[in-house]
């Protein structure tokens, strides 16, 4: 009993090592499990504040290529708005028409506008924290778009913090499709350069050449319809041989990314149900 | 006394330092120095492996709480903390009751090279192995240990030659 207590004592260390690395693994391992809880993230009180200050120190250095972006993308959408009302003019002549298309368009999406707080580009699973919460009324599954294009899904919500997972993600899976055609795939990211992403299931019969630009879906209730992601850089076989892996260039240039806007659709609750019901069967 | 509120005060410094800096240098997408552990390196050489054990799980969570890496910054520091004072023995020839702040100046630039260059090999190969466990790819890998080794060591030499004065 003496030497059993003896050599506890002489080798207590080793338990203590065992009982921390059990505790690391326990948090590398069950990061996912627990979504509610946003704790050990930077969406937690302390660490959100921090970098929230950090971020109003040097927000303002990026404010000159932020307003250049901003006025490019001002000039574009104001033109693009001239084509298209100038368009629906033509087609319909009923001005009430035109009414009642701008409420539809609004009336199923709501925009919160918020800053990137905390942002990393070279893990295999990146994520972006953003200084709007809950109180902001951000919930779990939200789309998020920068100037440019896709970021990605709001993942984890703190009361005034949130974390996404942008594109360049092992867990980020984005419901897409080409723009000029239906043919719809999946957006993932493997690792590697911040600029590229992949679709492995494009179906092989599917009509597309370098250079065309992949938008979302719609399928999902995430995202609208027709927001850029990328464009075609290359196209390859996928490892079975039955589909296309297109490889593609992304709008979003993560490594400086710092105005995003949550989309968040107002009736999905219904979509979510019937999806939920199929996979339970 | 003041010793502590020196080392406290290199604790908060070194994590500030840390998250709002030095992890937003990439060099070529590569290439992160890991300063924090300068901490634990210089720990002075009677420390019991339990106190630095505990000093290093906490500012490996607190490190990984801001990067959003849940374990894996804790795991590899407390498997540092754990295997320092052995290879710390290994490289000095100071007898083992001397007591002594692992630097340049009371190791020796020699020795105290290859001393850094070891652990933080140790310490970068765990943190890139836990990293890459959703998916894997030994080159990248091999790539981003050793930009990491380099930036690393070369962080704490300079840290350490002005961290003395």
């Amino acid at each position: 009993m003496k030497n059993l207590l003896n050599f506890l004592i002489k080798y207590n260390y080793w338990f203590l090592f065992i009982l921390l690395e059990g505790i690391s693994f326990t948090l590398l391992f069950h990061f996912n499990s627990y979504q509610g809880s946003a704790f050990f993230t930077s969406a937690n009180y302390f660490t959100g504040n921090v970098y929230q200050v950090q971020n109003e120190l040097t927000g303002y250095f990026h404010l000159r290529t932020v307003n250049k972006e901003l006025v490019e993308q001002n000039t574009e959408l104001s033109l693009q708005l001239q084509t298209y009302r100038d368009k629906l003019m033509d087609l319909t002549q009923d001005s009430t028409g035109l009414v009642r298309m701008k409420q539809d368009v609004l009336m199923d999406y709501d925009i919160i506008g918020a800053n990137v707080i905390n942002n990393s580009i070279t893990f295999n699973d990146n994520y972006i924290t953003i200084n709007k919460g809950e109180a902001d009324g951000i919930k779990s599954e939200m789309g998020v778009v920068g100037g440019t294009g896709v970021v990605g899904i709001v993942y984890i919500t703190s009361k005034h913090f949130s974390i996404i997972i942008p594109i360049l993600n092992s867990k980020s899976n984005i419901s897409c499709k080409l723009k000029n055609n239906e043919y719809f795939g999946a957006m993932i990211w493997e690792g590697g350069s911040s600029q590229f992403g992949f679709i492995n299931d494009m179906p092989r019969h599917a009509e597309l050449s370098v250079g065309d630009t992949i938008v979302t879906s719609g399928h999902s209730a995430v995202f609208p319809k027709g927001l850029p992601i990328g464009t075609v850089h290359n196209i390859n076989n996928s490892q079975d041989g039955l589909s296309f892996k297109l490889k593609v260039k992304l709008f979003t240039d993560f490594a400086k990314l710092h105005d995003v806007r949550v989309i968040s659709r107002k009736d999905v609750s219904e979509q979510i149900e019937l999806e939920n019901q199929i996979e339970q069967k | 006394m003041i010793v502590y509120l020196r080392r406290v005060g290199l604790f908060v410094g070194l994590i500030l330092l840390q998250v709002l800096i030095l992890n937003n240098i990439h060099i070529y997408g590569y290439g992160t120095p890991f300063l924090y552990i300068f901490f634990l390196l210089i720990y002075s050489s009677n420390a019991s492996k339990n106190t630095l054990m505990l000093w290093a799980f906490f500012i490996g969570l607190i490190i990984d709480t801001f990067t959003n890496t849940p374990g894996i910054n804790t795991a590899s520091a407390t498997f540092l903390a754990f295997i320092r004072n052995p290879i710390l023995n290994s490289f000095t020839l100071h007898d083992n009751n001397e007591i002594f702040e692992p630097g340049i100046s009371s190791m020796g630039l020699n020795s105290f090279i290859k001393y850094i260059v070891a652990l933080t090999l140790i310490f970068c190969i765990c943190l890139q192995l836990l990293n890459s466990f959703s998916f894997f790819d030994p080159i990248q890998l091999l790539i981003k240990i050793l930009t990491d080794t380099l930036s690393t060591a070369i962080c704490i030499l300079c840290v350490d030659a002005v961290w003395r004065r």
